[in-house]
């Protein structure tokens, strides 16, 4: 037997973002993999806690790039647990717009960027082309088209501009109607089903020992775990929707899963716009005087939403003072992305090990932090 | 909050438990001594705290000591329980948890890496994990200081205003 040593990225098409898994191969099958996070690691926690808690708002969406929005809601759901602040009823919707275009948008992103791990590069073009339309969406309600900084302790930054829910109406519509072409194009496509379908298995008991969450955990475990139902945030409480589950967890699942997610993110999102209260106030007031010096009780408070991977979370520890004491970040895919990789990736072929972290949902920057 | 009433007496009863408080609705933190830590966590892997949400470190440097934290979830309830344990902050040492959430080790590692804090019987928790080739105490502690460090390792370089040589005037 003679083992050959392989690096996955830091470089890589396959990879999504700075992240190296070192392989020891034989053939074409991998014996052992060491995650190497690391090249991604730029000291959030650290930073966050030499900043003022308004100020780290401009920090906090860069730690997840594709999906920033769960970090905004986190940290402002955290901020209000500690302080007590009433949200405004109508921020509350906004923010769930918000989210479940976010989810939208990484949603698509995944479903096209599967299309590079088996070879089907049309569906990536499509997918980044529709997901455009999104972010010029929230280049309209945030003024940013990638990290908006939008979601902010006691609501949001400030009211929608006037006529978007049309707009928003028009351009879901229109994915609506995209969706079945990619169903098309991605799912019934041979090349697709011959390296997906009863590959990269989850099994249940894996999901327990990792911590896995998320699609992976629903398409494993058939229950409907997921925070929006479990506990409730936000107003999800108030609008309907159902979510795929399953006992059996392949890559064909997961991301047959995707489809179905994102098609209840519409309709959330037109239910959200239809019950919304149509004016009032949408930032309760947190401070008087300078924002910048504005402080939080002290106190120590775990807060989490449903990201598009999975239990997204912050541990926030307060002192009382100008700056926050300490923040813990609970990337989605830490389980997976580190010990899921060294335990369960080895068995699996070479060219299945990027369909494996895509399927999976490693995202490096939350694991690096 | 009924629930989480009658898990706190089903605790009390059954440890030593130091304190409890209540963060939020839906959560709980309980403070316990650090030889409780492992008892009282297979405990509640057995009553439906199947998932280890997150492991982390708070240095609480006034008091001189270590708080590892550990976060645990129940999906059929939706109650988070945060467990929290202190050590000394002068000889940090505690013993691994993966025997009961074996998704801990990573937790583990980057909580050594980053407070310095010692797990015993995570055999991987001496390896370098983000930080390669780091030469200073951890970076989490409250008294490290990245300025001072980063000031110290990258020293300040003098740039030249004219680095381009004249070029002469082609006629």
């Amino acid at each position: 037997m003679k083992e050959v040593k392989l690096f996955l990225g830091p470089q890589h098409p396959g990879m999504h973002g700075n992240y190296s898994v070192h392989m020891y191969v034989d053939g074409d099958i991998i014996n052992k993999a060491r995650p190497m996070p690391g090249m991604l690691h730029r000291g959030f926690e650290k930073l966050m806690e030499r900043r003022y808690w308004m100020g780290n708002l401009a920090l906090i969406p860069r730690i997840c790039v594709v999906e920033p929005d769960p970090n905004e809601m986190v940290y402002a759901m955290g901020i209000e647990k500690l302080g007590k602040i009433e949200v405004p009823e109508r921020a509350h919707w906004i923010r769930m717009i918000v989210l479940e275009l976010a989810r939208l948008a990484n949603h698509l992103m995944s479903i096209g960027g599967i299309g590079a791990p088996v070879g089907l590069y049309t569906a990536s073009y499509w997918s980044t082309a529709d997901r455009d339309l999104l972010l010029d969406i929230f280049e309209k309600i945030t003024g940013a088209r990638v990290y908006h900084m939008y979601i902010v302790p006691g609501g949001v930054r400030k009211d929608l501009p006037e006529g978007i829910e049309e707009e928003i109406l028009k351009t879901i519509a229109y994915i609506e109607s995209r969706l079945p072409e990619y169903y098309d194009l991605v799912m019934k496509s041979p090349i697709f089903h011959d390296r997906t379908v009863d590959n990269i298995l989850l099994p249940e008991e894996v999901v327990w020992e990792l911590g896995v969450t998320g699609i992976g955990m629903r398409s494993a475990v058939n229950k409907e775990y997921d925070i929006r139902k479990v506990k409730p945030y936000a107003r999800y409480d108030q609008v309907e929707f159902n979510l795929p589950y399953a006992p059996y967890s392949d890559a064909f699942t997961r991301v047959r899963f995707k489809y179905i997610e994102a098609e209840q993110s519409i309709s959330i999102i037109r239910q959200a716009i239809e019950k919304m209260p149509k004016e009032g106030s949408v930032r309760a007031k947190i401070s008087t005087g300078n924002a910048l010096r504005w402080k939080v009780p002290a106190g120590m408070v775990y807060s989490c939403i449903e990201s598009s991977r999975g239990e997204y979370g912050y541990l926030i520890v307060s002192d009382g003072s100008e700056m926050p004491y300490r923040i813990a970040v609970r990337g989605a895919s830490y389980p997976q992305g580190l010990l899921g990789v060294e335990k369960y990736l080895p068995g699996h072929r070479i060219d299945d090990a990027s369909l494996w972290m895509d399927t999976m949902g490693v995202c490096a920057p939350e694991i690096d932090r | 909050m009924n629930s989480m009433n009658s898990i706190v007496d089903d605790l009390k009863g059954k440890f030593d438990i130091i304190n409890v408080v209540f963060p939020d609705d839906m959560q709980m933190a309980v403070d316990v001594d650090k030889n409780d830590v492992h008892t009282v966590l297979s405990y509640l892997k057995t009553i439906g705290y199947k998932q280890l949400s997150l492991m982390s470190g708070v240095d609480w440097i006034k008091e001189n000591e270590f708080e590892v934290v550990f976060i645990v979830f129940n999906w059929d309830n939706g109650i988070h329980i945060l467990l929290r344990t202190r050590l000394d902050r002068e000889n940090p040492v505690f013993r691994t948890i993966t025997g009961i959430y074996p998704g801990a080790q990573y937790y583990e590692r980057d909580i050594h890496e980053f407070f310095g804090i010692e797990f015993e019987g995570n055999p991987m928790s001496y390896k370098d994990l983000f930080l390669e080739l780091w030469d200073e105490m951890p970076p989490m502690r409250k008294d490290f200081d990245p300025l001072a460090y980063s000031q110290d390792k990258f020293p300040e370089r003098k740039y030249e205003s004219q680095f381009i040589p004249e070029v002469g005037v082609i006629k």
